[in-house]
């Protein structure tokens, strides 16, 4: 029940080719795992890079492992309702603290499929895991402890998917 | 057919010897009530459940300048064994509900509750899947203070008007027999219930199930349908 117009695709353009500003080591690290690179049209920050996810896990532990990307910034998820097959872009922030450079690590996910966990690359994404899962109920294989980590334990629903209605709650509907 | 006038002067002699006699059994209890009245008003220690923005308030109107000292609240208490009064103050998440019913349950009888601000009130501008659309969805109030949050003096007020309440109490009664208890309870188990001068509680439970299955019973019985303007 999501309100105005429906996002069905991102806008980003991916490419073989990495953009500017991603270091020799990035790409060599990422080059095992067929990346998809992307220059984010927006806020012209950060570049992307799109794996499969059955590579994700191997992807983010070669680029903390070989290129330095020491610290995880964020970790979450978009939902496009309308895209087929693959519903979910799980997203990961990760750093480079010596040289500054991020990428946004990027795999697609349809509904009802897991993603690898990289909670043991990074402690961090331990609980920024599970607020995905609370959020928007992708599940990460492997992780130590797949619960919900904001909403209650029996709440019903996902709140971020954007088919969750606007207001109210799950539980007072029929 | 007439009854013999012995008879009569019998009856109306025991019926006068009633009404003497529950005349001065009232009029004991209500010395006694306007004392325990006027001690419990002026003894009110406050369970603050400061929860956001509104608990900042809660925290002005405690401090020097407002002063609820000079109306004999000032001793705030963390425990709920201690408190008369649970005062809300905040945006209350269904996470936190159980929490709250908890620290109800354990507060001992008489106990008063006030839902201060918009969103312990009514969910105010959180319309939202976590937030609680007011708290007399699990716990039974007895004044709700309008404002985002509401100012010091309008607290205060509201606390006063409380007093006033507590003042016009009357539930002490004189009971020869044992109490009768509503179909299908015993009478231990009315007697533990919590907010049982406010009619059947609204919410005893602890844990999220009951919540889930009480929480829209409530809102048929007040009138209000589970989906009306929720969905
Ligand atoms: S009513 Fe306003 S001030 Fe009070 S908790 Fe809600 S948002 Fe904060």
């Amino acid at each position: 029940m999501s309100q105005g117009k429906r996002v069905t695709e991102s806008c980003l353009v991916y490419t073989a080719d990495a953009p500017e500003g991603v270091s020799e080591a990035t790409q060599q690290a990422l080059a095992p795992f067929d990346p998809e690179w992307s220059e984010h049209p927006v806020h012209g920050g950060y570049p992307g890079c799109r794996v499969h996810r059955s590579k994700w896990a191997e992807a983010m532990a070669a680029l903390k492992e070989q290129a330095g990307f020491e610290m995880l910034v964020d970790h979450t998820a978009t939902d496009y309702p309308d895209r087929e097959p693959e519903r979910f872009t799980v997203l990961g922030l990760v750093m480079n603290v010596d040289t500054q450079e991020r990428v946004m690590m990027r795999t697609r996910v349809a509904e009802g499929d897991s993603v690898p966990t990289v909670s043991h690359i990074w402690k961090s994404a331990d609980w920024s895991e599970r607020e995905t899962f609370d959020m928007f109920g992708i599940p990460f294989e492997g992780h130590p402890d797949l619960t919900r980590i904001y909403m209650p334990q029996d709440f019903d629903g996902w709140p971020l998917r954007r088919d969750f209605p606007m207001q109210g709650h799950n539980r007072f509907r029929d | 057919m007439p009854a013999a006038s012995g008879d009569i002067q019998t009856v109306q002699t025991e019926e006068l010897m009633q009404v003497s006699a529950s005349t001065e059994a009232s009029l004991l209890l209500t010395t006694v009530q306007a004392l325990a009245n006027w001690s419990r008003k002026h003894s009110m220690w406050p369970l603050p459940l400061g929860l956001s923005c509104c608990g900042i308030e809660f925290m002005a109107t405690a401090a020097s300048r407002y002063d609820m000292a000079r109306f004999g609240m000032e001793v705030a208490r963390f425990s709920p064994r201690q408190a008369d009064l649970l005062l809300v103050a905040g945006t209350l998440t269904y996470k936190m509900a159980s929490v709250m019913t908890r620290l109800y349950d354990q507060m001992a009888e008489p106990k008063w509750v006030v839902s201060m601000g918009a969103c312990a009130s009514s969910g105010g501008m959180y319309r939202s899947y976590p937030v609680v659309q007011g708290i007399d969805e699990f716990v039974p109030v007895d004044f709700y203070i309008s404002g985002c949050p509401p100012r010091p003096d309008n607290v205060l007020n509201t606390l006063i008007k409380l007093q006033g309440k507590i003042d016009k109490e009357r539930d002490y009664e004189l009971r020869l027999d044992t109490p009768s208890a509503p179909e299908g309870q015993n009478v231990e188990e009315v007697a533990v219930l919590p907010g049982k001068r406010h009619g059947p509680p609204i919410a005893l439970a602890t844990d999220d199930e009951r919540f889930v299955e009480q929480g829209p019973q409530k809102l048929i019985e007040r009138g209000r349908k589970p989906e009306e303007g929720r969905a």
